[in-house]
């Protein structure tokens, strides 16, 4: 039970799931001591931040072409 | 042997060269166009093809060789392991840099194509099942574009011409050097108004109204189509674009003017019989018959017959209102926009009168044209 998955390692496993490419190592954590919720809850924070992010970068972009 | 592999890996890029130049000469690639914006789209599409080229290179270069350099017989042994985070993080970026190497280019192309601001000419253009209409929104003049190919070539009694199903009755004629910002719109289900020589393709749906636009840098005769399945003569409804210096368009505006009064004034003289059945024909031909068949038969089940019909051998004033104002909910539109009033006169003569119709009685334009007035009247209030 002490080595549960820190916010930090849950953090980065979401990552690594966006990424598409996760080590076998983590992942084998991931699965003996992880609890699901927390991935979920992560997954769908970053979600939002990434949705966040394409509309940054389109009004970004856009303000760049002098729109 | 390396150096044999690195031959023919060259080899196969001298071939591809090649072949890429001689297909420009066969018009199977996309035309570089001439607009500027189709000139950025053209060569993206280069600089993208050009990238799949190199990748495809790399990846089967780096596969065969592999295959081949480490083949049974050379005593290779498959080397056992699973998975590689190093190698798997390594091949999942450097698809996302080219992405992004890719799409910083197009999304410039893009965000200038979208710029439909600072226009000096405003056409709208609607799509018909099956022709095109065109308003000149700052000159008060607007006509519809019909496909002009015989029915001949169409049904391989004659020989196909050049431009078969690429020539209208009326071009779409434009200034050179001129931002034209167009709005296009439906009048029954969706077309898309495509001309690839400007790299403008736009769908025309009713009730919205799309934007694109254009600055054409060379006169020329520019052709395209619908491109959106809109029914039974979706491919015969072509676009046919003539880009002529700013004072020949001034001119063909003025001379279109002229030509609208000469109609107003045709419609005011007497017509024969004859003479409405003779120019009957050519606008029965031109814009009935593409459902009402030449012969007037119709098509059972979707476009009735003209010919023995109750209307067409019945009260005049119930045949008039069909063709001025259609049917609505059905394939059979209001004509009285698309057609003169001695035009309509003569197709209505025509239908009375031909293929064994045969009332004998004309119908004479002065008499459409008064009922066209009033409405006409209406929609400027
Ligand atoms: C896009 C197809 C289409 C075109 C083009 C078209 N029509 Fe029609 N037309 C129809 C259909 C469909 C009907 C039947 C409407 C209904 O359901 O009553 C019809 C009906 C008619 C009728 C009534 C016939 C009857 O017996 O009920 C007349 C007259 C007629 N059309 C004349 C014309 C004329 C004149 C033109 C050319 C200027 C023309 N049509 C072009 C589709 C077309
Ligand atoms: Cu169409």
């Amino acid at each position: 039970m002490s080595d549960k998955p820190t916010l930090w390692q849950t953090l980065l496993s979401v990552l690594s799931g966006f990424f598409g490419v996760q080590s076998e190592r983590n992942r084998e954590r991931d699965f003996r001591n992880g609890r699901p919720l927390y991935y979920i809850l992560t997954g769908l924070l970053m979600a939002g931040l990434f949705v966040v992010g394409v509309i940054l970068l389109v009004r970004w972009a856009l303000s760049l072409a002098g729109v | 042997m390396g150096w044999k592999i690195i031959k023919t890996i060259g080899s196969g890029l001298g071939l591809t060269v090649y072949t890429a130049t001689a297909s420009a000469a066969w018009e199977v690639n996309l035309t570089p166009g001439v607009t500027d914006v189709s000139r950025s789209v053209f060569d993206l599409h280069m600089t993208i093809f050009w990238i799949c080229v190199a990748i495809a290179l790399v990846v089967f270069g780096v596969m065969f060789w592999s295959i081949f350099h480490h083949r049974k017989s050379r005593g290779a042994k498959a080397h056992h392991f699973h998975e590689n985070t190093m190698v798997e993080v390594i091949w999942t970026i450097i698809p996302i840099i080219i992405l992004v190497a890719m799409a910083v280019p197009a999304t410039a192309t893009l965000v200038q194509m979208y710029d439909t601001s600072e226009a000096e000419l405003d056409v709208q253009i609607t799509g018909y099942q099956w022709k095109w209409r065109y308003d000149y929104l700052d000159h008060e003049l607007n006509f519809f574009s019909n496909l002009s190919t015989p029915r001949d070539q169409i049904s391989n009694e004659a020989d196909k011409q050049e431009h078969y199903l690429l020539e209208v009755d009326r071009h779409l004629v434009l200034p050179v050097e001129t931002k034209i910002r167009f709005l296009l719109t439906s009048n029954d289900v969706i077309h898309s108004w495509w001309v690839p020589a400007l790299a403008v393709k736009k769908d025309a749906i009713p009730g919205f109204i799309n934007e694109a636009w254009t600055v054409i840098n060379e006169p020329g005769i520019y052709r395209g189509q619908c491109a959106e399945l809109c029914g039974k003569d979706h491919g015969f409804m072509p676009v046919v674009i003539e880009a002529v210096s700013k004072d020949d368009f001034n001119q063909w505006l003025a001379d279109a003017r002229v030509a609208e009064q000469a109609e107003a004034a045709a419609a005011e003289r007497v017509w024969t019989l004859d003479e409405l059945m003779q120019q009957g024909e050519q606008v029965y031909l031109r814009a009935c018959a593409a459902c009402h068949l030449p012969n007037g038969a119709g098509v059972p089940g979707a476009f009735p017959a003209l010919k023995g019909s109750a209307v067409a051998l019945g009260d005049v004033a119930a045949h008039i209102d069909i063709v001025l104002n259609g049917k609505s909910g059905t394939a059979m539109q209001a004509f009285r926009d698309q057609l003169s009033a001695t035009e309509l006169a003569a197709v209505i003569t025509y239908e009375r009168n031909a293929w064994g119709n045969s009332l004998g009685e004309a119908v004479s334009p002065a008499q459409i044209a008064r009922l066209l007035t009033p409405s006409t009247g209406e929609a400027e209030q």
